[in-house]
């Protein structure tokens, strides 16, 4: 499930709670950890010069500045480092989406475990939109796992789990993985569909009956493939969905949170509020992973 | 005859050289070398009497001195117009003077040259539309970065462009298998939006052969990937290569000639080996120069053409919208003042001119675009051209060379510019780095893919 998982980081503090996670699922399951970092961005043409993501300044690529930053990444994960067994370090240059994905697919990774957000760093757009987290989420053939909040990487193993669906083709693959994840580590699950009524006055004998239909389709789509395993519920309720999600997750003390991402929307511009599953991800306690593809789950 | 490890008249030609030229930061050692490098008079003589041919001789011979051509220059104009950017004089007290004294120059001298050739000059040709006589100072700039080239005075940079394309047929470290898995990865990732969308590989006899430059696979894939939609979208029988995909010539900014050939004759051959009714390259412009303008005379085709006709992307994304292959939702077409970048290769060298106003013509909304001025094939160059962007030794220089784009685009109010030319796209964006003006600048594949009236049947089916 988890053998290889694929560490981005910015090894700056947004991303430690990333880290937090990845590290303590590799010490827990016995996986193998990539700490795969881009450390510039090319820039200038063909010239050998990059901006480097975290001071922005120009720096000249050679094997030394390499050595350099790969030292600084063993001294940031340090305590992490000292308990696993199977870390290492990848560095390279280049568009981060795109080199996170490129190594995803050379290392055939199960899971990609990222913080959701650099902060505004210019150097990584550079004329391209979406952010990081969005080109990767939107591509990747594995579940990708984000880690937003500090207080979102505090928790240790996963043993209950949210698995937040809108029925779409991606939710059932979404759901798979969300299945195989609580049957392995023995987890309880809960499915949950919320009834998008923001925006919308409707007619509460309307919203009653959406929600039988919604909790009837909930049975009817995801228990038949559960076979033997029992330990789950079912929750259908109304309100705006990024909302409700975070509030059953801790209710629920959830520790994972599992969603489809299927938005198309790469504008900067128009995707800024992002999806439902972007809106979790910022606000909940909690790890959450988006899962758009069949193939990792 | 003294010569450096790394700084030398030896062309790289290993991956092993490459790396170590390419582990010296910055080109420290490479130029430092360079203060000792010899002149090989006899040696450099020789080639001039070789390759000087009568039209650079007589070129030579007949300037006037009148300095007509100095206005034509853009870095004349912003380098507060002094004589020593005149191109005229530039071109006369270099290769002028290697010619005069036979090659009986200096270390010093060659150095000068260099910096000459690739900081006084792009190339852009423009200077060439000015002469009375005719005179294109951009073509004998090239020539001399040849003569410099062979006797090892060039920029780091491109002493390492020009020996990745000797290594790797390409300007960067993209191996066959690199390519050929990028088009797979590419197509997988990108199916899932577009059904049935393939990149093929090598397939014979189709209606398109598809090149582009290798920083499109290397760090960009997404152009690719864009290229895939449009020719999907389009219905086209394409393919690419799996060698001879890499269109760009770092080695004609550096003056590599038998590497230039050799490049070139690499895409001819997959051409013939592949028999397409035609090729087609990326949205590049010394590309297309290469491969399409100058590649049929290194390589000494008789007819002075490349094996199949070869045009640019924006012929044929003009004739796409134009037959309609393509259809553009008017509701999506730009409507804000936009302008666009002429590319010196192929608008000035190749007179592509109309074609990209016509594309304009579908994409944005009437009365939104505005010319710069100069246009067409009176336009200046972006400032990055002939490989000066690329060039960490004349940084400063390139970043003073922008201000003529910058003073253009800033003259058209426009925020965003349209810039169908890798080296164009490039220093546009590190203009905006500069000087912060607040543009936004793109090259036209995304463009028209946000703009798409899909056929129904091409889309995913519906999901909830």
């Amino acid at each position: 499930m988890f053998k290889k998982i694929l560490l981005a980081t910015t090894g700056s503090p947004a991303s430690f709670g990333a880290a937090r996670v990845a590290f303590d699922m590799a010490k827990r399951y016995g996986s193998e950890v990539t700490i795969f970092h881009v450390l510039g961005v090319p820039t200038k043409a063909f010239s050998q010069v990059v901006n480097d993501v975290r001071t922005g300044e120009e720096v000249e690529v050679d094997a030394e500045y390499i050595s350099w930053v790969e030292e600084e990444l063993k001294t940031t994960y340090a305590k992490q480092f000292a308990g696993a067994e199977n870390a290492k370090i990848v560095i390279t240059t280049g568009a981060p989406h795109r080199e996170i994905l490129r190594e995803a697919r050379n290392q055939d990774s199960d899971l990609i475990v990222m913080g959701a957000s650099s902060g505004d760093n210019v150097k990584y757009h550079r004329g391209y939109p979406g952010s990081t987290l969005q080109k990767v989420a939107k591509a990747a053939r594995c579940p990708v796992l984000t880690v937003h909040r500090e207080s979102a990487s505090y928790w240790g193993g996963f043993s209950s789990i949210l698995f937040g669906t809108d029925f779409s083709k991606q939710a059932a693959s979404a759901f798979k993985f969300a299945l195989n994840t609580a049957r392995e580590l023995d987890c309880v699950l809960t499915i949950f569909h919320a009834l998008d009524i923001s925006g919308k006055v409707l007619d509460q004998t309307q919203i009653e009956e959406n929600l039988i239909v919604a909790r009837k389709r909930i049975r009817e789509t995801y228990v038949p493939l559960m076979g033997d395993f029992k330990n789950f519920d079912i929750e259908v309720w109304e309100g705006a969905p990024y909302v409700e999600i975070v509030k059953l997750a801790r209710e629920k003390q959830v520790d994972l949170i599992v969603m489809a991402h299927h938005t198309r929307e790469l504008d900067a511009e128009k995707a800024k509020i992002g999806s439902t599953v972007e809106q979790v991800i910022v606000r909940a306690n909690c790890p959450v992973v988006s899962v758009s593809k069949p193939d990792k789950v | 005859m003294p010569e450096g490890i790394l700084c030398n008249k030896t062309p790289i030609k290993t991956d092993e050289q490459l790396k170590l030229t390419l582990s010296d930061s910055r080109g420290t050692k490479y130029y430092a070398e360079m203060l000792e490098l010899e002149v090989d008079s006899d040696a450099l003589w020789a080639l001039v009497q070789k390759t000087l041919k009568s039209r650079t001789k007589t070129w030579l011979e007949i300037c006037a001195h009148c300095g007509l051509c100095a206005e034509s220059c853009f870095l004349y104009q912003v380098n507060g117009r002094t004589p020593k950017q005149v191109p005229s004089y530039k071109i006369q007290s270099t290769l002028g003077q290697i010619v005069k004294k036979k090659g009986k120059v200096t270390n010093e001298f060659m150095r000068h040259c260099m910096d000459v050739a690739w900081s006084q000059c792009t190339c852009c040709n423009r200077c060439g539309m000015y002469c009375p006589h005719g005179i294109d100072m951009g073509v004998m700039f090239s020539y001399l970065r040849g003569l410099l080239y062979s006797q090892g005075f060039v920029p780091w940079e491109l002493k390492i462009g020009s020996g990745m394309h000797r290594v790797y047929r390409a300007q960067m470290d993209v191996t066959t298998e690199d390519w050929v898995e990028t088009c797979e990865w590419m197509a997988e990732e990108t199916e899932e939006e577009w059904p049935g969308l393939e990149i093929p590989v090598d397939k014979q006899d189709a209606d398109i052969m598809y090149t582009c430059n290798a920083r499109e696979p290397k760090h960009y894939p997404e152009d690719v990937a864009e290229a895939a939609i449009l020719f999907h979208v389009a219905g086209e029988n394409w393919t690419v290569p799996s060698e001879g995909w890499e269109q760009t010539s770092l080695s004609m900014f550096a003056g590599d000639w038998e590497c230039c050939k050799d490049n070139v004759q690499n895409v001819y051959d997959a051409i013939e080996r592949l028999n397409p009714k035609r090729a087609i390259g990326t949205e590049c412009g010394h590309a297309h120069r290469a491969t399409v303008i100058e590649g049929p005379y290194w390589t000494g085709r008789p007819d002075g053409l490349p094996p199949r006709p070869y045009i640019h992307y924006v012929e044929w994304l003009a004739e796409a919208l134009r037959t309609g292959k393509l259809k553009i939702d008017p509701a999506k077409r730009i409507k804000e003042p936009v302008t666009l970048q002429d590319s010196c290769n192929y608008v000035r060298n190749q007179g592509l001119k109309d074609i990209t106003r016509e594309i304009i013509s579908y994409i944005v909304e009437p009365g939104f675009f505005v010319e710069m001025s100069p246009n067409k094939e009176h336009n200046y160059c972006c400032g990055g051209g002939g490989g000066f962007n690329g060039i960490g030794m004349y940084r400063e220089q390139r970043n003073v060379a922008l201000r003529k784009k910058m003073d253009q685009i800033l003259d058209t109010g426009c925020k965003l510019v349209i810039a169908p030319c890798h080296n164009c796209w490039d220093a546009i964006r590190d203009l905006e780095e500069e000087y912060e003006i607040g543009i936004r600048w793109s090259f036209l594949k995304p463009l028209v893919i946000g703009m798409l009236d899909v056929p129904e049947h091409m889309l995913p089916k519906d999901e909830e």
